[in-house]
């Protein structure tokens, strides 16, 4: 009961904090003007900027917490993560390509991220189905290296062949930021998560049974086949979602979900609602650290991401090994 | 209760079945013990009269329904498994790892009740596993561990519970102590069926035993019908001696190999 | 000349060079192939290779930095020393440094403050030591960004906000795409279109043509509102 407050009170701290704190100093009363009234610089700042930021960040940090956590049990391997299935070379494909060839729409990037993401991931299951003709998770994540292998290939030999340089900057939306957060963004991911979310948290009982691996679960009552399938698009749309917002954020989908499992438990009715709130502060602390240890210059938030969680990461694992 | 007639199966791409048309009943009450060779189709026996493999002929029947028409969730409520190996990836504490025996029974939204609270409490008394409830399971010594594991089976109260070699790599006590466990469960009401190498064990616990041979059966019966010298050295191919125990079980002696006959 | 980068495209008749490809890592032996006396590389670490290479195989190759607007006269009066025509070398500077006071505006009424937006996904924009805001110095503007640690960097809409610039520069010559977002209508400049339009490779990179850049750029800030 001390740890649900601790985490409530801990979350309610970075949220404020992400608000409080930026690229431009504002001393605390002119944020809490801002938030509270509807004029002046620092209220544009405060809410239009910085709110739908902090809770975009928040969103996307525990999406990818939670879909690592489901991915980790899909597949029996606590190093698996959200991008491992093919994801990540979908989206980068998609995203050069709408630089390479996209012309005047504001979303053309995200959207072909998105696609890209989501033929990735169907290419994935149907490469997986196939072979193994279960969903098994090391076919699975063959597969997922395969495509991901190949998508990236073609993402590189479309850069080397194209005649604009500026798709190298390609490279850079890919490696993660919430600079493009607004209100309208915010509520569509929020609203295209709910489901997907709402899944993986309901299917935690079948993600005890499915980390014991296939045959205990399907002595204890698991219809394996269904759960994976679920399980597996449920966790691939919600970060193909998150990669069309924000690029390519690693770490939090591997970090967060090692450190609940560690700190509190492994049982997923726990694991995953502690892991989303865990990862969307964690996200929402590391965008902070991106935006202001610099300033006016911004990092990429997967190189802050990476920066404190492979430590961390080295930690968990000195840690677990003693 | 758990049954199969000529169940013949087939693993994709093999060109002799796995079992070859093998018949047998486990009954309320009953302990049955699989026994054979490496090799000779037990495991696989046991997972085609669990649906997990589909026969090519013959029948696998739980209460008389073909198991393939049993819903997963029911039919773990029905049987209680306690498969051969499993590997520990996520470790849970004992508590919890029993109470995933009660997965099909959970309410909606995989809600515990006080009922399910109380079955897992049960089972860990039972199994004399209550005393370290909260400890991790990759802590636990290997009998410990294995008592879990069924405590885990008996958590979702089945009627029938079914053990692929639960005394692989047990010393004598805990060998011992799980087959005393299965026997008394099997004589308050609950059909028990156990594969293992332990034909001592099998002749002094079971009340039938199938002894299986290139997938077909050797011999069924009670110990003192399957457990005699000829069928022992021909099913397994070495020389042993039979004797009977002050209690009456027969005893098998694989005897050494003669002096001189060693260079085959 | 025997041959060009695919980037080299002023004046026109550039385009009658056999292309070599990219300036940055190029093809050794598609250089060879031209039989060249004296090749000319941009000093990158993955060109150091390159003129490595080339010097091993008895090519006279000179890295040179062309960055800035200095750089212009610079190199062309090494040019000039080596291919011996100093003099000529010396006249063309003169004409371009002429070209170039005239150009540059003094004393402009208001210096406006302009965000140059090199790339909108993320957002970066470069410093004060940069050829673009040199162009944008002498066209009579200020850089928004002047304060800026590195010669690029991505910075935060919210920051672009609270410096208030009166336009906002973008490599390009229509209104961009971003201009539609929601999140870009927080800045002023964005909402109400003051865009300076840069289009073109005397945008680029420093050349002969950079008076035309300062022109251009002049006369699109005297426009603003």
């Amino acid at each position: 009961m001390t740890r649900w407050l601790g985490l409530a009170v801990a979350t309610a701290l970075v949220l404020l904090l992400g608000v409080a704190l930026g690229s431009v100093p504002l001393r605390p009363g002119d944020v809490f003007d801002g938030l509270i009234r509807n004029t002046g610089e620092a209220a544009v700042i405060v809410r239009e900027l910085r709110v739908p930021r902090v809770l975009l960040a928040f969103l996307v940090g525990g999406g990818l917490a939670v879909s690592g956590a489901a991915l980790q049990a899909l597949v029996r391997n606590p190093l698996a993560d959200p991008y491992l299935l093919g994801l990540s070379g979908g989206a980068g494909l998609g995203a050069v390509l709408a630089i390479a060839f996209g012309g005047g729409s504001p979303w053309a990037v995200p959207i072909a991220a998105f696609a890209g993401a989501l033929i990735a991931v169907a290419l994935v299951y149907r490469l997986s189905v196939v072979a193994g003709r279960r969903l098994d998770p090391l076919v699975l994540l063959l597969a997922g290296v395969v495509v991901g292998s190949f998508a990236a290939a073609l993402m590189s030999a479309i850069i080397a062949l194209s005649d604009a340089p500026r798709l190298r900057n390609a490279f850079l939306w890919l490696l993660g930021g919430f600079s493009s957060a607004s209100w309208p963004t915010l509520a569509l991911f929020a609203i295209y998560a709910v489901i997907p979310l709402a899944v993986l948290l309901l299917a935690a009982r079948g993600l005890d049974l499915l980390a014991l691996g296939e045959e205990p679960a399907r002595h204890l009552g698991a219809d394996v086949e269904r759960l994976r399938r679920r399980i597996y698009l449920a966790a691939s749309l919600l970060t193909a979602a998150s990669v069309a917002t924000c690029g390519i954020i690693g770490f939090v989908g591997l970090v967060v979900p090692h450190a609940v499992r560690r700190a509190w438990t492994p049982m997923h009715r726990v694991l995953l609602p502690v892991a989303f709130v865990g990862g969307g502060g964690f996200l929402v602390l590391a965008d902070l650290v991106a935006r202001t240890v610099l300033r006016p210059i911004e990092l990429p938030v997967g190189v802050v991401t990476a920066l404190v969680g492979v430590p961390l990461f080295a930690l968990l694992l000195r840690k677990s090994l003693a | 209760m758990l049954a199969c007639h000529d169940l013949v199966l087939r693993y994709r791409n093999a060109t002799r079945p796995a079992v070859g048309g093998v018949s047998l009943a486990v009954n309320a009450g009953e302990l049955v013990c699989v026994t054979g060779p490496n090799g000779s189709g037990k495991s696989t026996l046991l997972r085609g009269m669990l649906g997990l493999l589909h026969s090519e002929r013959g029948t696998a029947t739980i209460d008389d329904k073909d198991v393939c028409q049993w819903e997963p969730a029911n039919l773990a409520a029905a049987v209680g498994v306690v498969p051969q190996r499993e590997e520990i990836t996520f470790p849970l504490r004992v508590r919890e790892t029993v109470l995933l025996g009660r997965y099909a029974r959970l309410g909606p939204l995989g809600a515990v009740g006080l009922e399910d609270r109380a079955a897992v409490e049960r089972a860990l008394i039972r199994c004399d596993v209550a005393q370290f409830a909260d400890r991790r399971v990759d802590q636990l010594s290997g009998g410990e561990w294995q008592r879990v594991r069924v405590a885990r089976a008996l958590a979702g109260e089945p009627r029938a519970l079914v053990l692929d070699e639960p005394t692989m790599s047990l010393d004598v006590r805990h060998e011992m102590e799980m087959f005393e466990l299965v026997r008394e469960l099997a004589d308050q009401g609950l059909a028990a069926l156990i594969i293992t190498h332990g034909l001592n064990l099998a002749a002094r616990f079971a009340d039938r035993i199938l002894l299986m041979s290139d997938g077909h059966t050797a011999a069924l019966g009670t110990p003192a019908e399957v457990l005699i010298e000829p069928i022992l050295s021909r099913v397994f191919q070495w020389p042993v001696a039979v004797t009977t125990t002050p209690d009456g079980a027969p005893q098998v002696m694989p005897l050494r190999r003669p002096t001189g006959a060693g260079a085959i | 000349m025997v041959g060009r980068t695919t980037w080299c495209d002023y004046p026109a008749e550039a385009r009658a060079v056999p292309d070599l490809g990219d300036g940055i890592a190029p093809n050794i032996e598609a250089v060879l192939g031209q039989r060249p006396d004296l090749v000319l590389l941009y000093p990158s670490g993955r060109n150091a290779a390159a003129a490595e290479r080339l010097r091993s195989m008895g090519i006279a190759t000179v890295q040179l930095r062309t960055d800035l607007l200095a750089d212009v006269t610079r190199v062309g009066a090494l040019l000039g020393r080596l291919t011996g025509r100093e003099r000529e070398a010396a006249a063309l500077k003169a004409r371009f440094e002429s070209a170039l006071a005239q150009a540059t505006v003094k004393q402009p009424a208001t210096v406006p403050s302009v965000f140059l937006l090199v790339w909108a996904e993320p957002p970066m924009t470069v410093g004060a030591g940069s050829y673009l805001s040199e162009l944008l110095q002498r066209g009579g503007g200020r850089n928004a960004y002047d304060d800026l640690p590195t010669s690029s960097g991505q910075v935060s809409i919210e920051s672009v906000v609270a410096r208030h610039p009166d336009a906002i520069l973008v490599l390009g010559d229509s209104t961009p795409a971003f201009a539609t977002r929601p999140e870009w209508q927080a800045v002023a400049a964005v909402r109400e279109r003051r865009f300076v339009f840069a289009s073109g490779s005397q945008f680029a990179h420093p050349g002969p043509r950079a008076p035309d850049a300062i022109r251009a750029l002049a006369r699109s800030l005297v426009a603003l509102p």
